[in-house]
Order: structure tokens, then sequence, then C-alpha cells
């Protein structure tokens, strides 16, 4: 009894103290988010703008005065208010007089709230919301629909999402970063417009029995010239593009695996992308891709700790050998072996070995992912293994010096740095051509001296790419893009399109020179913790206004080098097995062959700029078999024996080349 | 608009009874004999390829009445598996016992125990039948625990190993009549390691006195669980006696703290504990040590901006900006705790958490 009296004066205190119970005692509002404890305000919100009628009894009652000619939006659609039920109104006019503007009841997941509306500088907007359906209490975010002012060199812009928002990267081939959201039966994609915005589409598909709850990771699997995707959970489900990249077929692996990192890589080199699990309770699992819409389950030589422990796994060229290698940030509690950090060398020979004890990286402190760069630009990778605890030590700057790794956390920042996460990632955000981290809540920033400054950041981790090709980093942040607003630096990306590699070119090693000297880049689906991120090879050249070659370095073994590529802008580069000059194109012009596998006519893409021109088919090794003349924009391929090949075409524009299957 | 139909509350009631094929059976009474009869264990050959193989049980199988020497035990709070009911048995070799070593570990049981858990559903649909899904084991051999798990087959005859984590799609009906659609995960191995791992060690859950001691019906008459045992043969007498132990966690005559520690112990401590697959998190749910405020993630920031907002493992006074309360009413693989044995929301547990945190005065800024 004496509890309930106790309870009652409290919520009598909370009653007075709060003064959004009323539309004279708004709270006003900027940008950010909003909890509210519970609806209790003794003013409700009418008339009713949304839908869901007028049997409300409370409201909490908020004011926007517009600063500028906007829109903003408002929504409750926030994970941790769990789909919770709320209703939004929207007035103009004075209090006691008030006009509908705007309302929503259920625009958001479950039956959560969102509303857009336009706002006009000086006038003030009510936002209220009421107890149609629930007392209860939830956040609220109030948010610049379109860009808005830039705080800590970011902002922020609304991007309808559905479901888990994990992913950037280019899904209809136009080299653009999209960002996708999806639920186990949608694929939510905002495609980036060429000029700018997005436009949202949404594909349903069969239910995928493996949500990416756990990670989420893309690649062109089948080299159909549009990416797959992959997600992670209690095993994996594959989404597969179709050759226009409009729809997509759900293949759900029938295997059970307790999913962390999942990634997308050739691990056998055969120009297939295969799929990669890191498991938490076993040893690593993988599924090979052969080729032919089948795939063939391995458990075993890449992480084969019985009870597992593997979190982070991250697909990189430690030694420059040319070969991918693959680190895993391991992570496990009561003083377990299963912590154990490991690298694994390929060999070469289709066999891994791993040397993290040689390498110096054999670490027991609890790390869920790795952020890898040279953040020297000495050549070779180096990496900051990030603690998600500080329990088993601290984050660890580790230097590549060729034969081992050497700790240099002492004095580099990290060795101050409290904050823990199981997100860290590589980039370099203020493109100054050193290489940040991002995780933990913060940004550090390379002072270009191997030591890291904290900077704050208005975001956490999220997937990133540029998603206003301003040549500036961005990360979204569930239903929130954070736009790098960029400064005077200079920049140029690399999209790598493979032909005797896999499509995306995973795997490769980039390289560009520059009067400041060199980076390097690898090709890499799935970094981070769970999220899945440009494809796209970014890097920031600071004042430089030149750059005097790219250098890609295929997994076939094949070298392209582009000369004095244009900067600020996207250079594709295609790989070509016929010379050691890479084919740089914009980005609209990489053609593809279709249908793959052809029986006997191939077409390609852009036929209208290829009637009559000569066509040179040859085999993976760049051996030239024919050299047909594209009549109709077409060749005719009866007579080639199955098997997997090359097409070539000079244009006006440069040459293009496309892989193609014959039957 | 939400229309609330129906409430899983009655189901989160349900204590295990014993099971026969139908429902309104009554239990049968535990064997009353050490002596095992019936029972065929030879430990070099053990995890055997079918549950039959060990006549654990007479036939037919799956009413599980145990033989002889297989007695039920049930623990005071029990471990939540998606609304699942589940029975529990022990077995020991002839002429064996456990010894007591602490209240808050796991007894120490003798070379060749059995400990065996079946959940299982009633009214499953289509005909409203009661539905066997796996019958699991640890068996103590060479001085290690090794886990065994099998699974019914549809004519609910027979259990085969399998080790690989395989799911059982069923729909059941719940005391309302409500159908739920349930995609039941049988654990893999690795996934019973995750639980049942005490450092380097493999390790019950369920067998901590503090949470056997209790007093069970028995066909003699009722007796506390751990005298049962001494009193078989099974138990090393001389235990103390007065054991600290947990609170029944849907007792309503218990405190909230007393209610939700003794949750948070069965279902969580075994991952958030000193040894445990996740001791590198603040938190420390086992009973003996949630009586600080602070192991229970009291006014303790997580360490990953994990959900914006989210500001306290428990932010006390509000459970809406509670870690706790919030991965406690997620479904999502990554996000709802526990990951393992859970695919539903345990809606009775989330409202008992969310009490408890809204109760406390707000102390956290």
């Amino acid at each position: 009894m004496k509890k309930t009296v106790l309870a009652l004066a409290m919520g009598l205190l909370a009653w007075h103290a709060k003064a959004q119970n009323t539309c004279a005692t708004a709270v006003p509002l900027v940008m950010g988010n909003y909890y509210i404890s519970q609806i209790d305000g003794m003013e409700v919100p009418e008339p009713v703008c949304s839908t869901g009628g007028d049997m409300a009894t409370a409201g909490e009652w908020y004011a926007y005065t517009a600063t500028m000619d906007t829109a903003i939006t408002v929504t409750t659609d926030l994970p941790q208010n769990n789909g919770l039920d709320t209703r939004i109104q929207v007035y103009v006019g004075s209090c006691g007089n008030l006009t509908c503007y705007a309302g929503d009841d259920d625009s958001g997941t479950g039956y959560s709230s969102t509303i857009t509306f336009d706002v006009a500088t000086g006038t003030t907007y009510y936002i209220a919301f009421d107890n149609r359906w629930t007392n209860a209490g939830f956040t609220f975010h109030v948010g610049f629909a379109g860009p808005g002012p830039v705080v800590n060199g970011f902002s922020t812009v609304y991007l309808p999402t559905n479901g888990m928002a994990y992913c950037v990267v280019d899904m209809n081939n136009d080299g653009l970063d999209d960002a996708v959201s999806v639920t186990a039966n949608t694929i939510t994609i905002n495609y980036q417009n060429s000029n700018n915005g997005f436009t949202t589409v949404t594909h349903n598909t069969a239910t995928a029995s493996n949500t990416p709850s756990w990670s989420m990771c893309a690649g062109d699997l089948d080299g159909n010239g549009y990416n797959d995707l992959v997600y992670a959970s209690g095993g994996l489900s594959f989404m597969m593009a179709n050759d226009s990249g409009t729809a997509y077929t759900t293949v759900n692996q029938p295997q059970y695996i307790f999913c962390q990192r999942s990634n997308t890589v050739d691990i056998n080199n055969d120009g297939r992308l295969d799929a990669f699990s890191c498991h938490d309770v076993a040893p690593n699992v993988y599924y090979i891709n052969n080729g032919n819409g089948t795939w063939t389950w391995h458990q075993g030589g890449l992480g084969d700790t019985p009870d597992g422990g593997n979190y982070g796994s991250i697909w990189i060229d430690y030694n420059n050998d040319g070969l991918i290698d693959m680190f895993i940030a391991k992570c496990r509690g009561g003083q377990s072996q299963a912590s154990i950090d490991q690298l694994w060398r390929n060999n070469g020979d289709g066999t891994f070995t791993d040397v993290a004890p040689a390498m110096n990286l054999a670490d027991y402190q609890q790390s869920w992912s790795s952020a890898w760069a040279d953040f020297d630009n000495d050549g070779d990778m180096d990496v900051m293994i990030g603690a998600s605890s500080f329990e088993g030590g601290g984050h660890k700057l580790m230097r590549n010096d060729g034969t081992t790794f050497t700790n240099v956390t002492a004095g580099s920042g990290f060795d101050l740095y409290n904050g823990t996460s199981i997100e860290f990632i590589a980039r370099d955000f203020d493109n100054d051509g050193y290489v940040d981290v991002l995780g933990g809540g913060s940004l550090l920033h390379n002072n270009g001296d191997m030591t890291f400054s904290q900077a704050t950041v208005p975001f956490s981790n999220g997937p990133t790419g540029d998603l206003d090709h301003n040549g500036f980093v961005d990360v979204q942040n569930d239903n929130t893009l954070y736009l790098n607003a960029g400064n005077a630096n200079h920049w140029i990306t690399v999209h790598t399109v493979g032909t005797v590699s896999n499509k995306n070119g995973i795997g490769a090693r980039v390289e560009i020179t520059s009067p400041m000297g060199n980076q390097i880049r690898d090709i890499r689906s799935g970094d981070g913790f769970r999220y899945m991120s440009s494809l796209n090879a970014h890097f920031g050249i600071g004042s430089d206004t030149t750059v005097s070659s790219i250098t890609v370095r295929w997994p076939s073994g094949i070298v392209n080098t582009v000369e004095n590529p244009p900067v600020d802008g996207m250079v594709t580069v295609v790989e070509d097995p016929t010379s050691s000059v890479g084919i740089a194109e914009p980005a609209t012009a990489v053609i593809t062959a279709f249908p793959s596998p052809a029986t006997t006519v191939l077409y390609v893409d852009a036929p209208s700029k290829l009637i009559g021109r000569t066509a040179t088919i040859m085999d993976l090794a760049g051996q030239v078999l024919a050299r047909p003349v594209m009549e109709h924009g077409s060749v005719d391929v009866s007579a080639l024996a199955s098997g997997i090949y090359l097409l070539k075409v000079e244009t006006t524009s440069g040459s293009k080349i496309a892989k193609f299957i014959k039957n | 608009m939400q229309v609330r139909t129906g409430t899983l509350l009655s189901l989160g009631l349900v204590v295990a009874t014993f099971l026969s094929c139908r429902k309104d059976v009554p239990l049968p009474p535990p064997g009353n004999s050490a002596v095992s009869t019936g029972v065929t264990f030879n430990i070099d050959s053990v995890p055997y390829a079918k549950l039959s193989q060990y006549h654990f049980f007479a036939a037919p199988m799956a009413n599980l009445q145990p033989v002889a020497g297989v007695l039920p035990y049930e623990p005071i709070t029990p471990a939540f598996g998606d609304y699942a009911s589940k029975v529990r048995f022990v077995w020991m070799p002839p002429g064996s016992k456990a010894h007591y070593v602490s209240d808050s570990r796991s007894l120490d049981f003798p070379e060749g125990t059995v400990l065996i858990k079946s959940p299982y559903y009633d009214e499953v649909l289509p005909d409203h039948s009661r539905r066997l899904l796996d019958t699991r084991l640890m068996i103590k051999k060479n001085g290690t625990w090794i886990f065994a798990e099998y699974v019914w087959n549809e004519e609910q005859t027979e259990a085969t190993l399998n080790m690989s984590g395989v799911n059982v799609p069923l729909t059941w009906v719940d005391g309302n009549g409500q159908p739920h659609d349930e995609l039941y995960h049988v654990p893999s191995e690795g996934e019973c390691t995750a639980c049942h791992k005490y450092f380097d060690e493999r390790t019950p859950i369920g067998t901590k006195p503090q949470n056997l001691n209790r007093t069970m019906a028995y066909a003699g008459g009722p007796m506390n669980q751990l005298a049962k045992w001494a009193a078989m043969g099974y138990l090393e007498g001389g235990y103390p006696n007065n054991i600290e132990t947990v609170a029944k966690w849907d007792d309503p005559g218990e405190t909230l703290e007393r209610r939700v520690r003794a949750y948070l112990d069965m279902n969580c401590s075994h991952c958030h504990f000193e040894g445990g697959f996740c001791s590198y998190r603040p938190m420390r749910f086992a009973w003996k040590d949630s009586s600080d405020p602070v192991n229970l993630g009291v006014c303790v920031p997580p360490q990953d901006p994990f959900a914006p907002g989210v500001d306290y493992i428990v932010h006390a006074g509000n459970a809406n900006r509670s870690m706790l309360y919030y991965r406690f009413s997620s479904t999502l693989e990554a996000v709802r705790m526990p990951l393992l044995e859970r695919t539903v929301r345990h809606e009775e547990a989330i409202q008992l958490i969310g009490d408890w945190i809204n109760a406390m005065p707000d102390t956290c800024q």
C-alpha cells in the first residue's frame, strides 16, 4: 500500500514538471530525438488530422518554428520503440484556434507514425501526439526531410526505409551507391538519382528464412551485372537479382549457422564470388559458388576453433602477394582461447594458414571487428583492432612492417580512446589522403603520422558510401542519412568491374599515385561487424589536383593501369586481360552481354552505338578467337565451344568489355 | 491501430506437468528406487543413435514415463523456451551419487550421469495434439559433459541423434485459443556449449542447489527435491540446510526485484557470469551476484551505442530507455536477449521487467 502512494505522489510531481501537456505550454523543438515518458497531458489534440478517429483522451504538445523554407520529418519509427502504437497531429494557427496541417497514424513500421511536411520560415507548427491507442511513452525524431544545416560536417536527410537499413551499395549498375533496407519479404531500395535525391522502390520477395539481423553483405554472385544480397542470421539467404536488377529470387540455404560477420569473396579464385560467414559457436562456414546456381557448403579450414568465437571477418591482402587473406576479430568470455584473433594467409593453392602468432596479431582482446587500411601510406595494410569491451585489453593499432605487425598503440590516440564498440571501419572522411577510423561513437581522425584525434560526429556506425556523389563518405543510421558536406580536398573514386575475376573485382588491390604519394585500397564486401558498405574504392588526395595512375591488381593476377585519370570523379576500371593498360570508362558506359549463358546470338546492352563495329571474342587468357562484325549490335556465338569468354568492342569512347558464358 | 487479441498470460504460468499422451492423464509416480531397472547405458557407446536405445522410458516412449531410477526434477524457476513445456529427469549409474559444491554451482555429478530435458507443446495443429520436439541429454563422460540432441519423428515413435541444429515448423494454440506459428529450433552442439559453459568446462545449468531446493510432489508424498535425491542415493548427504534459494519468478507473492533476479539467473546468467560466454559485458546476472544493482546494470551505460536513446542497461524508472527491456522486447536474432532458446517475445517476462524498472526512482542522471 505504501508503495502505491509513493508511486502516485511521484506521478503528480511528474505531471507538474512536464510542460508539454497543453498547446499553450508546447515545448519548442529543434532537430533531434525527444522522449515522452507517458501521454498524459490534459489537452486532447483536436481536431484529429490523422486517421483513427477521435477517441483520444490525452495529448503531448510540441512546437516547431521554421528557420528556413524546407520540409521536416517527424517520426516514431525508431528501433527503440519496437513499432509502438503512436499517432501524430500537426497544426497551424494559434492555441485554441488550430487548423489541421498534417497527421499520421501508421505509416511507420508496426503501428508507428511518420510524417513529412513543408515548413515556411517564421511559421510555428504545433505537433501533438495523442493516446488514441496507448498512453505508453516513446521516442520521436525530428529531422530535415531534405539536406539540413551542416552539423560537425554532416547534414541529415530522412530516407524512407523499411526494416533493416544495413546496406549501401550500387543496385542498378550505374556505379552510384544506393541505400538498401530489407525485411524477410521486401527489399526497399533508395536508388540514388544522377542529379540528386533518391527514387524509392520496394521489391517484394519470397520469404527469406534468414534476415540480415546479424549481418549483411552484397556482391554480383551470378555475374549478371546486378548485385545480389546475402542475409546472415540463423543461416544464409541469398537474394538473387534478375538480369535487369528489377526483381529478386530468394535462395535459402538449409544449414543452420549462428552467423556473425558475413562476406562475399572469391575464396577459391575461380572468378566466381563465394559467400563466407563467421560462426559464433562452431568453425566458420562458406558456400562455394558452383557457377550454375548451385552452392557447395563447407565448414573448416578458415577458422576452426571448435566453439567458434568468430565475430568480425575481413578479407584483405596483408602481405601484398596478390592473394586475398582473412583476419578474424574474435571474442569470448570466461578467459577462453576462442577469443584469440586469427589471420588466415591465402596459400594460393586453395588452403589457408593461420599466421596470426607469427605476425603478432594473435591477441586475446575482446574484438568484434577491425579496421584495416594503409594508415601510414607506406604500401601495406595496417590494422586497428577495436575493443568491444576493455575486459581483455584495449584498442590495438598494429603497424604492418612487412614481416610482422608492430604494436604502435601507445601515443597513437587509441590508447586514450575510451569508446568501445562492435563496429570499427576505416574510411577517409575528410579526403586528406589519410584513412580515419569510425567506431565507438566517435571518429578517430588520422593526423597523417599514425596518431589519431577524437572528433565528435552526429552519427554512430552504419553502412557508408557516397550517396550524393560529392566525393565524400556519407553514413546511414536507420532512416537518417548523414551527408558529408566535404571540404576543399580533392578525391577520386574507383569502380572496379571484373571480367576474368569476379564481376565486382572484390579482392582486387587498387593503388593510386598522386603528388602526395601512393595509396592503396582492397575491394571488400562486408567490413566492420554488421553492415555492407560501398564496393567503390574511395580515395581522398588532399590538395593534389592530379592522379598520375590507377593500378588495379585483379584477383586473376591481371594488372591494369590507367594513366592520368580525371580527379574529383568516379573512374570505372574494367579488367582487361589483353592489355596492361586498363580500360577506364564513365560508369554508364560499361556494357553487359546477354543472355548469359548464350546459345546462338549474344546481345550487348548499348547496341545502337555498336552496330557495324568489330567485336573481339577471346578466352579468359586473352587469346583472340574471333572478330565478328556486329551487324545488328549482336554477334553470332553458335560456333563457340561451351565456356566462359570475353567480348571486347572498340568505340569512339574507348574500349568496352564484357564477360559471357556460352552454353 | 493495434487490436490486442488474447494474452499468453495463462501459458506463462503453465508449470510442466509430466507428460502423457493425453494431457488429462495424471503424472506417473516417480521411481522411488535408485536401482536402475531397464536403463541401457554403456559409457563407451554413448551417445546412441536413437533415444530408444537408452530405455529411459516405458513404452510407448512418447509418454515419457520414466523407468525406475530415472527421476523427474524441476527447477524453482525454469528457463523460458518459446512457451514450450518441458520435463526433466536425472539418471545415474547404480551406486554413484552427486556431491554438493555450493549453493550457486551445479551439483558435481558422477561419471555416467545423464540429465534429460524434453520440450513439448500441447495443442499443436492441425489436430490439437501434443508434440514432442527434441529430447536433450547431457552425459558425463570421461570427466566432462557431452551433449546429445535427439529429434523426434513426426510419428512420435522415435528420436534420432542430430547435432546440426534443425528447425521444426509448427503451429500451437495457446490457452485462449490463439494459434502461434513457430519455427522451433533444436540447438546445435555449438549452441549447447554456448550456454553450458563455465570457463573452459561444460556445466549443467538447472541443477544448482539454489534452484532445486523446493518441495515436489512424489508418489510417497511431498518432499524436498534435494532430500529426495539424497534418499534415493543420488546425492551425498551432509549438504548445508540453509541454502540461499532463488525466488519463483512468477510468484506474485515475491518482490518484483527477486522475481526479476530469479528470471535473469535462470535465463541469462550462464552467459553474463564471470566464466560465461559473454563475461566481457558488465552485467552479472547470477543470483549470488544480482543483489548488487550495479551487477544488474542499473544506471550502467551500455558498451556499444546499440540503440539511440537507450542510454543505460537498466535506466531506473524508465523501461523504454533500458537496454535490458529493449532487448527482451525484440525478436530480431541479433537484438533479442536471450539470443538462444527464444524466438518469440516472452510477454510475461517483459511485463515483469518493465514493471520492475518503472517502479524504481530515476536515479540515473
